[in-house]
């Protein structure tokens, strides 16, 4: 089984996008099973109706996807309302954060009562990781020291850095802390996926394209060529996305 | 035929001996690699004589450029003329992240003529770090209109269009593929600036050649493209490394 632990939905203000029948297509050609959905940031940058709209695509195909809830902390109660509203509502099963598209710091004070409420549920919050001056892995380090019993998943790799200066950083972050995770896409350098699987836990990374940010068919082959076990693959693919995600309920 | 014209090897730092990519190579079914270490030459004693074995140990399946600290002067010109004449080498490479030297500036001018006067291509790591970027690099470029600059990595996550602005500015800047991960940002640089100046490149071990083929070929280009980008375009550029010092 192929479990994409993140893909956007929607035509977004930064010129990328796709609709639910274009990934439903390109997953059925790919073979992937399932698909965790993100909303875009649109342009009329209202997040709350891409949480509708999400929402509804997960219940036209209960077996085939997920959604996540995004919110701009910046929204202050409104935002907390709106975790509220998806969770409860809804029915999204996790809060995606984009500190570089809603211009904010992933461990900023703002952030924190959202975390707050997303506990309360007991869901995992994906975070769009890796840049420099708004998601470095330290400041993802700072904020799952700060909320230990949350899971946190750090898109690209946890850094974005083509000289391979934050690799070990990255590391150090994930070593510290046991809650968060790593998605694929995006990463540089194979080799760290395989050194973080093998040496730190191969349950800490999970295949995730980041489609159509990042091309789908690509980010599978940094799973499907790895220098991995096919039990260590099995976990990347889907076991590991599950345990995070939940199993969406209309799989049966 | 697929040359790599971007990969490492090393004994500092990240360990990676030449077996290392010579196995990936092998996975990936490549032919020729062209090999540098991560430090530079003269501050790493050593590092220049290092490549110099592993070509020599495998001559047929790797080729070395030397990694060189253009603040180093006199000393550090005097090691790549070793490096070209006795060694056989056939590039330059420099990393200002690693040398703090911004790619405009004299020391690094100098650098870069001097291997103009053999020809030989000058490969840029060229990301989103400062010191690094398209627009950064392209200054050397324009300061040295006969040189071959090769941008490594071609911009990297979020410069690759500025690579290609560049590119498209100065028909003495080249793209390597290496590392970037968008198979469209190599579609675009084949469209905008023509094969013959976009190299497939791994940066291998640490991203592997075979992902790095594969992204090449998910860009869905030409086959007459492809095979440019894959081997020919690198080989002319090698082709006119002057080792008579008469370029």
């Amino acid at each position: 089984m192929i479990v994409d632990a993140h893909v956007f939905l929607g035509s977004c203000l930064f010129g990328y996008g796709q609709s639910i029948d274009e990934i439903l297509s390109r997953m059925n050609r790919l073979g992937i099973d399932r698909a965790v959905l993100a909303p875009v940031k649109p342009r009329d940058y209202h997040l709350g109706p891409m949480n509708d709209l999400v929402a509804e695509c997960v219940a036209r195909h209960p077996a085939r996807f997920m959604g996540l809830c995004r919110v701009d902390p910046w929204q202050g109660r409104a935002a907390i309302a709106e975790v509220r509203r998806g969770f409860e509502e809804l029915g999204h099963c996790g809060l995606y954060l984009d500190p570089w598209e809603e211009n904010f710091q992933a461990n900023d004070d703002i952030v924190v009562p959202l975390l707050e409420e997303t506990r309360r549920y007991g869901r995992p919050v994906v975070v769009n990781a890796g840049h420099v001056r708004v998601s470095h892995p330290t400041q993802i380090w700072d904020l799952a020291r700060r909320f230990p019993d949350v899971s946190l998943v750090a898109c690209n790799g946890g850094q974005i850095n083509i000289c391979g200066m934050l690799l070990s950083e990255t590391r150090r972050m994930l070593e510290a802390c046991p809650n968060v995770s790593i998605e694929t896409a995006g990463t540089y350098r194979e080799d760290f996926l395989e050194e973080i699987i093998t040496e730190v836990g191969e349950e800490r990374v999970l295949f995730a394209s980041g489609s159509p940010v990042y091309d789908q068919e690509f980010e599978m082959a940094r799973v499907r060529l790895a220098h991995l076990t096919e039990s260590q693959k099995a976990q990347v693919w889907s076991a590991n996305a599950l345990s995070v995600f939940g199993v969406p309920t209309g799989t049966g | 035929m697929i040359i790599d014209s971007h990969t490492h090897v090393d004994r500092v730092g990240w360990y990676d001996p030449p077996e290392t990519i010579i196995r990936l190579m092998d996975e990936a079914g490549i032919d020729t690699s062209i090999i540098m270490t991560y430090g530079e030459a003269p501050d790493v004693e050593g590092s220049i004589e290092y490549i110099a074995e592993a070509v020599n140990k495998y001559p047929d399946r790797l080729i070395g450029y030397a990694r060189m600290h253009p603040g180093r002067g006199l000393t550090a010109h005097r090691l790549f003329e070793k490096a070209m004449e006795e060694y056989g080498f056939k590039g330059l490479k420099l990393h200002p992240v690693g040398n703090l030297c911004h790619p405009a500036e004299p020391e690094t001018l100098d650098m870069i003529q001097l291997a103009t006067r053999y020809n030989a291509p000058v490969l840029f790591h060229c990301g989103d770090e400062e010191l690094t970027l398209p627009l950064q690099v392209a200054q050397a470029a324009e300061a040295c209109p006969n040189a071959t600059i090769i941008l490594g990595h071609m911009g990297g996550y979020f410069h690759w269009k500025d690579a290609i602005r560049v590119a498209d500015r100065y028909p003495n800047i080249a793209l390597d593929t290496s590392a970037l991960p968008y198979p469209r940002a190599i579609k675009e640089a084949v469209g905008r600036i023509g094969s013959a100046r976009v190299l497939y490149a791994s940066d291998g071990p640490g991203c592997d050649p075979r992902i790095e083929v594969h992204k090449v070929r998910l860009a869905g280009l030409a086959l007459e493209d492809e095979d440019a980008v894959f081997h020919r375009s690198i080989q002319a550029i090698l082709d006119r490394v002057s080792v008579g010092g008469d370029g």
